[in-house]
Parts: structure tokens; C-alpha cells; sequence
């Protein structure tokens, strides 16, 4: 697993050139072909910028035993694991009412309904796996 | 909930960070935990008491009125 991270930045621009090609050689692209090649760009670059910054990371920590350590102490501490959580509870509940807000604006511009389905599907997933999760930790806690 | 980890620290002088190190928490733990701003989880609690070699009750003060 460890490796795998160094492998991160290669895929990455290999997802990134593959993209490039198609974009540049593909003439008169039709159905999943048109996004494809853009699809593959963007998820490049993102695969590309996470395995840097990862393999930047790691020798950096390699180079510096001290302030690796200090880094996982600060990553383990259960203060900025609380401070953590709560920030997340509170972007939730603040999403919860943004993403309603928008559902209800986009059905009222009259946009197409299998758009619209697919925000209420997704918004009612993250209330579900809320749900679940207050389930599953009411059991276990 | 109070707590008397400044004072019993400064009379061990131990500063903030040599604590943090020892406990494996970030120093701004040490200084929230000072400050009332934090209240500890029961296993750090224990921690800091341990490293003193008190009881918990010697370290932190409950207080039967307190909301949090």
C-alpha cells in the first residue's frame, strides 16, 4: 500500500495524457466519447496533485523524523479529532438546508426531471447513511 | 470542569510542550486543558493523572452544577 502512493503521480499523468490524446485525435466524437476524454483530465489531474503532495509528504517526514512525529501526535490528538468532528458536524447540518434550498430552486427553474431525481436521490443517500451511522453508533456506544 | 494541571505542572516545572510530548498531544491541547477550554476524554485524564502520580480527583475538580 505503501508503494502503491509513489505509483499515484504516474497514473495520474498517464490518465492525463490518455485524455489529452483522445481530445486531440478524436474527430467527431459521439455519445459517452464527447465527456470521456475530458473525464479522464480531470480525474488525472486530481489522482496526479493527491499522489504529489503525498510523495512530497512522505520525504519530507522521511528527511525529518522529529517533525513527522510531531505530526502524527497532531494528527492522533484527540482535541483536533474533536474540533475535527464537530467542524463537520456543523458543515452537515449547514448542508442539509443549502442542498434543500437548491433542490427546491432547480425544480423550480423547470429543469429536466431526471436531473432533479438524481439531487433528491443523492440528498436522500446522505440522510439515509446519516441515519444508518446514528443507528449503528447508537448500538455500539 | 476545573483542573489543576497548571499549577501542579509549574510546581513539577515541566513546560507545556515537554508535557504534550510525554502525554502524545499537541501542545494547544496542553494549553486549552489549562485554560477550562477542554474538557479531557477519561482515558487522558487518566494519562495526566498517571504522569503525576495522582489521582484523578487530585488533578481534576467535578463540580456537581456544571452543565458541561
Amino acid at each position: 500500500m505503501k508503494r502503491m502512493i509513489y505509483l499515484l503521480p504516474f497514473v495520474g499523468v498517464a490518465l492525463l495524457a490518455v485524455g489529452v490524446y483522445f481530445i486531440k485525435t478524436l474527430e467527431n466524437p459521439q455519445g459517452i466519447l464527447q465527456v470521456l476524454p475530458y473525464l479522464f483530465v480531470g480525474v488525472g489531474c486530481v489522482i496526479f496533485g493527491y499522489g504529489m503532495g503525498e510523495v512530497i509528504l512522505r520525504q519530507a517526514m522521511k528527511r525529518a523524523p522529529d517533525a513527522a512525529k510531531q505530526l502524527e501526535i497532531d494528527r492522533k490528538d484527540e482535541r483536533n479529532l474533536a474540533v475535527s468532528s464537530q467542524a463537520k458536524a456543523k458543515a452537515y447540518d449547514m448542508m442539509v438546508y443549502v442542498f434543500l434550498a437548491l433542490i427546491i430552486s432547480v425544480s423550480m427553474m423547470g429543469t429536466d426531471l431526471s436531473v432533479l431525481l438524481l439531487m433528491v436521490f443523492a440528498y436522500l443517500s446522505i440522510l439515509v447513511y446519516n441515519s444508518y451511522h446514528r443507528i449503528k453508533f447508537f448500538r455500539e456506544m | 470542569m476545573k483542573n489543576r494541571l497548571e499549577e501542579i505542572r509549574k510546581q513539577q516545572g515541566i513546560s507545556q510542550g515537554e508535557l504534550a510530548a510525554a502525554l502524545e498531544v499537541s501542545r494547544q491541547t496542553i494549553g486549552s486543558l489549562e485554560n477550562g477550554r477542554y474538557n479531557p476524554s477519561i482515558l487522558l485524564a487518566f494519562k495526566i493523572a498517571r504522569y503525576f502520580g495522582m489521582n484523578i480527583e487530585e488533578v481534576f475538580i467535578y463540580e456537581e452544577d456544571e452543565k458541561a
